[in-house]
Formats: C-alpha cells, structure tokens, sequence
C-alpha cells in the first residue's frame, strides 16, 4: 500500500484509515521518483509523525526535533515543509479533521441509501456517522488524540482549527437530525454536545486503548441524541 | 504556589519559566528548587490545592441548593463566578492543564469524577430500567468544562455565561429527556435574565457611589 500510495495522488490526499502507521522512508540516493512525489512522501511523513509525537509527548512536551525523528528526516526538511512546529501540527490536524467529516458523510449517505425502502429515520442516520466517527477515531488513536485534545490556546490556529471542527460536527449532527419529528435545535446546543462528547473521547484516547473509545459509541449514541 | 497557576494562566503552561513563577509569587531559585522537582511539580502541587477548592466551592453549592435541578444551576452558577472572577488561575485549572503532564491531568480527572457523582444523584428519580448510559455524569461535566474552556481560550470569560441556558438543556436531557430539557432552559434563562438585571443595578449602584 505505501507504493500505492508513492505513486498516486489521490492516495496522498486521502489515506486509507488502515495505513495508520508512518510510511517508511524512501531510500537515499538515486530512487527516480520525481521530485514532487518525494516532496509529498516527506510530507505526508510529517504528518503522520506530528500526530504520533503529540500521542506520544503531548502538548506540554512536543518538540519539532520528534518529529523529524519519527518522520525520518532532516530539520532541513522539515523547515522546507513547514514554518514551524505548530505549521506542521496545523496542517496535520486540519488533513485529520477533513477525514473525520468525510467519514461521517459517507456514514450518512450510506444510511440514507438504505433508508430508500422504509420511513426515514433521521436519528439512525445521526446513529450512523457517531458509529463512524468513533470507528474513525478508534482504528487511528494517534489521531484520535490530536482531534480531540484541547491545543494550547496560545496557538491561535490551532485552537480555532478545533473550534471550527467542533462547529462542523454540530452543523453535521443538526443536518442529520433535520425535519426529525419535534425536533426544535437550539442554537449553540449541538456545539455544547460535541464539546462533551470531545471530552469523553479525549480521556478515552488518552488511555491508549482503543477499545474504550469502541465501548463508548452506544453510550456517546444516546446522549448525543437524547436531548435534541 | 499561586504564583505557577498564575503564570500559566497568563503565559500558557509551555511558556512559563521558573523565573514567570517567581515573579509572580516572589521568592528565590534556590528555595524553589528546594520545595519543587521542577514546574511540572510545581503546577501539580499548585493545582491539588486549588482544585480541591474549587470543587469543594462548588459542591457546597449544589448541596445548598434544593432540587436536583437547582443544585445543578447553582453549582455551574459557582463554577462560572469563578471564571469570571479568577480568569488566569480558571485558565490554568481548566485548560492549560491538559498540557501540564501527568500528574496534575489525573488531579483532573479525578475531580471531573467527583464532579460527575454528584450530577449522577439524577439516578435516584429515574426508573432503573430507563437509566441513561453510565458515562452520563463524564459527558455532563464535560460540556460544562469545554464550555468554560471556549470562553477562556477566547480571552473573554464573561461570555461563559450565554451558555448557562444550553448546558442546563444539556444536563438534564442526558437524563430526563427533551422535554425536561426544554423546561430546564427556560428557566436557567429567566434565572439568567434575573441574575444579568441584579449585576446591572448592583453596578449602577457603583457608580453611583463613586460619583458622590
């Protein structure tokens, strides 16, 4: 798969949840892969490699010297991708987020398609993408960890890349949930569940197994739904 | 040892120095280094003792207030006055914690702990075979700390109140259902709209004192 992957670049861009764990390095020397795609093989590395340091260091600890480390490249390399630590933690987090909503849209259309024979039941389809998301999240706990993990308020980007995550997720919750029989969405109430539920999923990943965090999606089901 | 919190609050946990903590708290390098391992040791010890209060200070709350429901309000009521009173100290209890290594997130979590058994009394008026999921109290407190936490980050702490409404609607959703949820936001906003019209005249009345 990380051939695949070398050489596709619609691979690049959107990575199988499978493939959790940091591409090898390429070879040194003379390999003839084009310059871009080695570029973006680095890069991806990085990536990967920020959401592996944070697991592994947390914010308080995290250093750009671990994730050159884990990435396998230079510091040149890195400051060539990336202005700095936080740049890379941005980048890597905003490519996560990105998959987390795919996942829960797709989780969404497919529960729709189904739903094409029957009435349609707005709160499996909610049901649905909170079983995707934490499916999601589960299969990749370095990423769960860097989703859901409060980032140091100082780093304005960082802090408003969640904020924004949050807001999508709620705005996807209430998509989900619209025209639902009695349904009356508050305004701000989704982004109040997603807060919660972030945290709950903050603490399980933080335990580093990620069957606590698959134990949680029928709870996390019924209380993300309960009150709306 | 206020002097760590207050640091952190101000500066963030990773840039805060022994040298921010002492100017802040006063004292010597040497005597710090005496008392403490290190920061990490600092801010941990710090946040036992200040967390502790802060739990204490809003349980009593609770405790003091009749009813599943206005123990609850009171008990965020308390927890937002500190917010609002103390933003650097609320900063470092809440948010930067999650930052401060080990020893002081397990302070944490077990305070949200605590937190949630006291929200989990709820169980007592609810049919066993209609309990909410176990992890209902973690989820409360959660929303209710995120929420603290997204007005802090923003450097605007007076805000947290907007959100007394939705998270009343939120805790008792989690175990009653909609329509308790619906009830309990209306009135943690009248009890809002109430509480904003008492600051206003207490303020007036400030001014007014100041001009005479």
């Amino acid at each position: 798969m990380t051939e695949l992957r070398l050489i596709s670049g619609a691979a690049l861009a959107e990575p199988e949840p499978a493939e959790a764990a940091p591409p090898p390095r390429l070879l040194p020397g003379r390999h003839g892969m084009p310059a871009d795609l080695v570029r973006a093989h680095q890069r991806q590395r990085l990536l990967e490699a920020a959401a592996a340091a944070l697991a592994e260091q947390g914010y308080g600890r995290l250093t750009a010297a671990r994730v050159t480390e884990l990435a396998h490249v230079s510091s040149r390399t890195f400051y060539q991708h990336f202005e700095d630590l936080w740049a890379c933690v941005l980048a890597a987090y905003e490519e996560q987020a990105a998959r987390l909503c795919d996942a829960i849209e797709t989780a969404y259309t497919t529960e729709r398609g189904r739903g094409l024979n029957r009435i349609a039941d707005q709160s499996s389809t909610a049901g649905a993408g909170i079983a995707a998301a934490i499916e999601f999240l589960a299969a990749e706990p370095d990423v769960a960890r860097l989703l859901s993990a409060e980032p140091p308020p100082q780093i304005a980007a960082l802090a408003a890349a969640r904020r924004e995550l949050i807001e999508r997720l709620g705005a996807m919750l209430r998509k989900a949930l619209a025209d639902r029989d009695g349904a009356t969405p508050l305004p701000g109430l989704e982004r109040r569940l997603i807060g919660a539920a972030l945290a709950i999923v903050s603490t399980r990943a933080a335990s580093g197994d990620p069957q606590r965090l698959r134990d949680l999606e029928p709870e996390l089901t019924e209380l993300l739904l309960a009150s709306l | 040892m206020e002097g760590v919190l207050l640091a952190a609050g101000e500066l963030g946990y990773r840039e805060t120095s022994v040298r921010s903590i002492l100017e802040r708290s006063g004292g010597h390098r040497a005597q710090f280094y005496k008392d403490f391992a290190g920061k990490e040791d600092c801010f941990a010890q710090a946040y036992a003792t200040w967390i502790e209060r802060l739990c204490v200070g809003v349980l009593e709350a609770a405790a003091t207030t009749p009813g599943w429901e206005g123990g609850v309000r009171a008990a965020i009521t308390r927890l937002f006055e500190f917010v609002v009173a103390r933003p650097a100290i609320a900063r470092a209890l809440l948010v930067e914690v999650q930052i401060a290594g080990e020893p002081a997130l397990a302070r944490h979590e077990a305070a949200v702990e605590r937190l949630a058994a006291a929200i989990d009394s709820a169980r007592a008026d609810i049919d066993p075979a209609e309990a909410p999921p176990e992890a209902t109290g973690v989820f409360v407190v959660g929303g209710i700390e995120s929420c603290a936490a997204e007005a802090l980050t923003a450097g605007d702490a007076a805000r947290v109140w907007d959100a007394l409404p939705e998270l009343m609607h939120l805790a008792a959703g989690s175990y009653f259902g909609k329509e308790a949820a619906e009830g309990s936001f209306e009135r943690a906003s009248i009890f809002l709209e109430r509480e904003r019209e008492h600051w206003a005249a207490k303020a007036a009345a400030r001014e007014t004192e100041a001009g005479e």
